[in-house]
């Protein structure tokens, strides 16, 4: 073909240089999430951006003023839903927090156990979905079929694979199966497996790691500034993490340590996560060996827990009983408390007014993921857009949780 | 002021205060169920059992026990002090009382309420008490305990009919006699008395009678359990749905201080419960009172009409205008109503003034018997704040029926739908001369053939104040909000009045109240907490 | 633990805080809405405190009270490992005048925090560099959290179809979602005035 007779050094044309403005709205494959990011292109890197969340805002803490105590637990699960049993125990630790009360060993080991568990299940959605947004499906499969075993364990120890309602001020629903520690050895031992081949197909590939690496970094003090807590201030190298310092139920007899980033970059972030489910595992392991076979799973005071349904139904005390705590509520004692575990995404917090009645005065969970997406702006400014991908799915922000 | 102690805590009291009677002015609740503030003292619950620290140099009073312990598998003899009865010890300067303090006082506590729970049927799903049961309540705070007892519980009769408004379950029962004592000092009626033994204890009715005096809803209130329960009021509404406000009754003049409990959801009062005030009817109301709360759903205007056709309210605010325009204020006479508040009868009377109208009547229910307690025989709230207002007698009504006939009146604006002369009520309600513009909540004899009907807000849709038989205004509070198309009638006022091109400030009820200098009242606190049921 | 940063702010600000106490494990600071931009700046700055971390900042409605919201704010010091509490009471009875400075300028987490306390209860932060509505959408009108907005307010977009039952549309109908416990804050949903536009 003859060359072109016209000189390509020298433009002739003058493209119009206004930004774009780009709205990726709450719709959106690549984000999981309710989410809609604004941005300002300049060709392919972003000016400005603007995070708007919101959509998946359900009034939560108003509801919650509307009830009971014990009836913020179904609105607790529907906050943090891919690891709804942390967010059961922590809210059920701050209304216990509240009571000066501790629950029995058993129950301890039984919270941590399903707290891990769903933290796997947490970091196991994220992990998958980012390798799955960048185009990686198949870890994505794996990492699911790997999830829902864990879902196995929870339908059979609370009835629900996600939504379990299953913490109760003062214990849990229903004390653990026979089966519970062996199923969930089995279990953990077959996820660890399955990161491991995870991490063999992508943690080599150079695409995954170029378009992880370097890309959306936060420095420690940015990400501390920004309230970042959980993963995503580990990976920027701040090694803080609720069950080591400040250790509630029996972390603090557990052995597990806690991976910490070096760069702060979206691939830091994907393998922190990696790494906290293999101590989860392991947290999970020792709990196995510690909690006590029997015993009881609830404190036993009748101002707070339900009474056995055959009481309620043949004893006028047992009635009574259930009348009192379902009708006005557990009397939690008049005062403030914020009680805080570290939930899938970094501390979850729950601040709790009470005025002494049964009706909540005030609940305010304070949601790790609004205050990390609350850095996107931050983070994803500067980059060029394919890299909003990454970032946004290293943040593992979680609507329900965020939005409340 | 001389003060003792409670749990180390000063309390003034009065001469001749008992304990518990000190202890709840101060604001500390001793559990207890046979006791009333309003009542005789009986001491047979034992609750309100605390520990009395013996005078300095004397030693207490102890009792010989058998303490079980589990340890040993044995009885050991110890000593306690005997406790005394909160309800029955006066008290002294000085004294030392030890409630929630001691530990005895809360072991007996714990026992009682187990006692009295014994054999007690499992009836709260469908007990009316539920969530104001002082057995629930006192089951929580003072120790949860499980049931021991593994027999069959005893078995009474259940759904007595007692009387006109009052069924009775005797499994309920707690044998308190609250309800014998009320029939015995309040309607000096003794119709209940304790019948059998032991446990077998229950309330009966004395033969041949039934329980049919003017408080026998009192004793349904003074009930601690549900044991009497009220048949206008039993499996209607449970009791953790509805709102409370202070308010005063309307059925007669006395201006007995009640509580209005209402569902919000539905906009529907379900009953009424008395509110102490010493002043008025310290802490009873009788039952037509009691029951006064169906007037307030049934047979009202909730419609504007004109010559008996239901219009929009402009359309007839409208027609009353057009009839009251031009018309000489001599010609124009005005019926204040009894029914009403203070401030729709001031608004009223404003208007008048400004119409120029000074033929005063008064419209009002028909007096009734009073019954020597409280009930009395003017059946309206607000008689006396009317002659108030007017600072005079209003005219007979027989006037009105004789005015309007021959021509000396030929248009009245009336607050009311009938008035207190029934004969004189019949006679205005038949006449075909002279224009009736009426503002009445109810249906009454006055609405018929009247040109203009405009709907007005009841006692419960709207707060108001009342003058009572001894001259005393109380305010009493909004309930539900107002039904169908009714207003306040001060808002009709000030439409009224702008309509004709005249002002009167009332058009809202600070505005309305401000027309009428309202002495220092005895009211209602503008809180929305129910009062405690003692 | 913290006994001893309460003591700290108590010295700086001996004049201007109100109360401080320590309660199931918490400690808390109350102090004048005046002195929240310094007490912020103390916090952060000083090397006693060390509170890089500020946890969470939210509001607590209080009809009862005057003032009637109560911004609360949560910090923490990752090296020093204490938490603290502060409160600062600020607006009328009747919500207006709810105001404060912003502590967006000392961290980037009061950004989005104020941003929400501003769309629940209707506080004003005095120079944030962006107060919107940051969960509900812009053309709502009102502050939901606010005691006095009745939860089962409904404010839609589009108007709704002209259908059946329209009104046990979600939330709830009027017979639903009612609280089972004695109290309601329904007492402070007052206006109950008879309407009378149509006169």
């Amino acid at each position: 073909m003859e060359a072109p007779d016209i000189d390509l050094d020298t433009p002739s044309v003058t493209l119009d240089a206004d930004p774009m403005l780009l709205k990726m709205g709450p719709a959106h494959p690549a984000t999981h999430g309710t989410v809609r990011i604004i941005v300002e292109l300049s060709g392919e890197n972003i000016e400005r951006a603007d995070v708007q969340i919101g959509y998946l805002h359900r009034g939560f803490e108003k509801m919650c003023e509307r009830g009971t105590w014990s009836q913020v637990f179904p609105y607790v699960d529907r906050c943090n839903y891919v690891s709804p049993l942390l967010n059961n125990v922590g809210y059920a630790l701050a209304c216990e927090k509240l009571l000066d009360l501790q629950v029995p060993l058993r129950c301890q080991y039984y919270r941590m156990m399903l707290g891990e568990l769903a933290r796997i299940a947490d970091h196991l959605t994220c992990v998958s979905a980012m390798a799955m947004e960048l185009g990686a499906f198949t870890p994505y499969l794996w990492m699911m079929k790997a999830r829902e075993m864990v879902w196995d364990i929870f339908e059979e120890e609370t009835g629900a694979r996600l939504t379990h309602s299953f913490g109760r001020i003062g214990g849990m629903a229903l004390p653990p199966t026979p089966g519970f520690t062996e199923h969930s050895q089995a279990v953990v031992t077959h996820v660890i497996s399955v990161i491991g081949e995870a991490e063999r197909l992508l943690l080599t590939n150079r695409i995954f790691l170029d378009r992880l690496e370097n890309v959306g970094v936060m420095s420690a003090d940015d990400a501390v500034s920004l309230g970042w807590t959980g993963p995503t201030l580990r990976a920027s190298g701040i090694p803080y993490d609720v069950r080591k310092a400040h250790p509630y139920l029996r972390y603090g007899d557990v052995e597990f340590e806690v991976p910490v980033g070096v760069r702060g970059d979206c691939f830091d972030r994907f393998v922190v996560r990696l790494e906290e489910m293999r101590q989860s595992a392991r947290i999970i392991a020792q709990c196995a060996e510690r909690m006590p076979k029997d015993g009881p799973v609830n404190i036993d005071d009748p101002r707070i827990m339900l009474p056995a349904k055959d009481q309620v139904y043949d004893t006028i005390e047992g009635t009574i009983q259930h009348f009192k705590l379902v009708m006005e509520g557990i009397k939690l004692p008049a005062g403030e408390v914020y009680g805080y575990t570290e939930g899938g995404n970094g501390e979850l917090g729950f601040y709790l007014v009470s005025d002494g009645s049964g009706t909540p005065h005030r609940v305010r969970i304070r949601p790790p993921s609004f205050y990390v997406t609350g850095g996107l702006e931050s983070l994803i400014t500067g980059q060029m857009i394919a890299d909003v991908v990454p970032c946004f799915g290293s943040l593992n922000m979680i609507g329900g949780e965020c939005d409340h | 002021m001389a003060t003792f102690q409670i749990d180390n805590k000063e309390i003034p009291f009065e001469a001749g205060d008992t304990i518990i009677a000190a202890a709840a002015r101060a604001g500390i609740d001793i559990p207890h169920y046979c006791w009333h503030p309003g009542l005789s003292v009986a001491a047979n619950c034992r609750m309100c059992l605390v520990e009395l620290l013996p005078p300095p140099g004397r030693k207490a009073m102890m009792l010989d026990v058998l303490r079980w312990d589990a340890a040993s598998g044995q009885y050991i003899k110890e000593s306690k002090p005997k406790l005394v009865p909160a309800c029955q010890q006066s008290v002294s300067a000085g004294m030392q009382v030890l409630s929630d303090s001691s530990d005895h006082v809360v072991r007996a506590r714990a026992a009682v309420q187990e006692f009295l729970l014994l054999n007690h049927p499992v009836d709260c799903p469908i007990c009316d008490q539920a969530g104001e049961c002082r057995l629930q309540d006192y089951w929580l705070t003072q120790g949860p305990n499980k049931k021991r007892m593994n027999d069959e519980p005893i078995h009474k009769p259940k759904a007595v009919d007692f009387g006109p408004h009052i069924v009775y379950d005797a499994e309920r029962c707690i044998v308190c006699t609250r309800c014998v004592r009320v029939c015995n000092e309040l309607a000096k009626d003794p119709v209940l008395s304790v019948s059998q033994r032991g446990n077998l204890n229950e309330i009966t009715v004395a033969p041949g009678r039934r329980l049919d005096h003017n408080y026998s809803l009192m004793t349904e209130v003074v009930c601690p359990v549900g044991a009497l329960t009220s048949k206008e009021f039993r499996f209607k509404a449970r009791v953790w749905f509805l709102n409370s406000v202070p308010s005063v009754c309307v059925g007669c003049s006395k201006g007995c201080n009640s509580l209005t409990d209402y569902d919000p959801r539905e906009s529907k009062v379900y009953r009424y419960r008395p509110r102490e005030n010493q002043a008025v009817n310290k802490h009873w109301m009788c039952d037509v009172g009691m029951l006064d709360y169906a007037r307030i759903h049934e047979h009202r205007i909730l419609e504007a009409s004109i010559a008996g056709e239901t219009v929009p309210r402009k359309a007839a605010l409208e027609k009353a205008a057009e009839l009251l325009r031009g018309v000489s204020g001599q010609k124009l006479g005005v019926v204040f109503g009894a029914e009403f508040s203070q401030e729709e009868n001031a608004a009223l009377l404003a208007l008048s003034q400004v119409l120029g109208a000074e033929t005063f009547f008064e419209a009002g229910r028909t007096p009734g018997n009073s019954d020597g307690v409280l009930m009395q025989a003017d059946r309206n709230p607000n008689s006396a704040g009317v002659r108030q207002l007017l600072n005079s007698e209003p005219l007979p009504g027989s006037e009105l029926a004789q005015r309007l006939q021959s021509g000396q009146l030929t248009h009245v604006i009336i607050l009311g739908s009938t008035l207190k002369d029934a004969r004189a009520c019949e006679q205005v309600s038949q006449l075909t001369s002279g224009k009736r513009i009426v503002l009445a909540s109810h249906q009454g004899p006055l609405l018929t053939g009247a040109n203009v009907v405009l709907p007005v807000t009841t006692w419960a849709e709207i707060e108001g104040t009342y003058v009572n038989v001894e001259g005393l205004a109380q305010v009493s509070q909004q309930a539900i909000a107002p039904q169908g198309q009714a207003l306040p009638a001060f808002k009709w006022v000030a439409h009224l009045a702008r309509a004709l091109g005249k002002s009167v400030a009332s058009k809202s009820l600070a505005a309305a109240r401000a027309l009428f200098e309202a002495p220092p009242t005895a009211s209602a606190e503008s809180s929305h907490q129910a009062g405690a049921q003692p | 633990m913290a006994q001893k940063l309460i003591e700290l702010v108590r010295n700086e600000f001996s004049d201007s805080v109100l109360d401080s106490y320590s309660q199931h494990g918490d400690e808390t600071v109350v102090i004048e809405p005046e002195s929240w931009l310094a007490l912020g700046k103390f916090l952060r700055d000083d090397p006693g405190c060390d509170m890089a971390l500020l946890v969470d900042l939210t509001a607590v409605d209080y009809p009862q009270k005057t003032p009637r919201f109560e911004v609360v704010a949560h910090l923490a010091s990752l090296r020093l490992g204490h938490r603290l509490r502060a409160k600062a009471a600020v607006g009328a009875t009747d919500g207006t005048g709810a105001q404060i400075d912003s502590w967006s300028g000392l961290w980037g987490s009061a950004n989005w925090a104020e941003r929400e306390c501003f769309d629940m209860f209707g506080v004003d932060f005095r120079g944030h560099p962006d107060l919107r509505r940051i969960l509900l959408y812009p053309e709502f009108v009102g502050h939901p959290l606010r005691k006095d907005y009745p939860a089962d307010r409904i404010q839609p977009l589009v108007a709704f179809r002209d259908a059946e039952n329209i009104e046990k549309l979600p939330p709830f109908g009027p017979s639903e979602g009612m609280s089972f416990g004695r109290k309601t804050h329904d007492q402070w949903l007052t206006n109950r005035d008879a309407a009378d536009d149509d006169l």
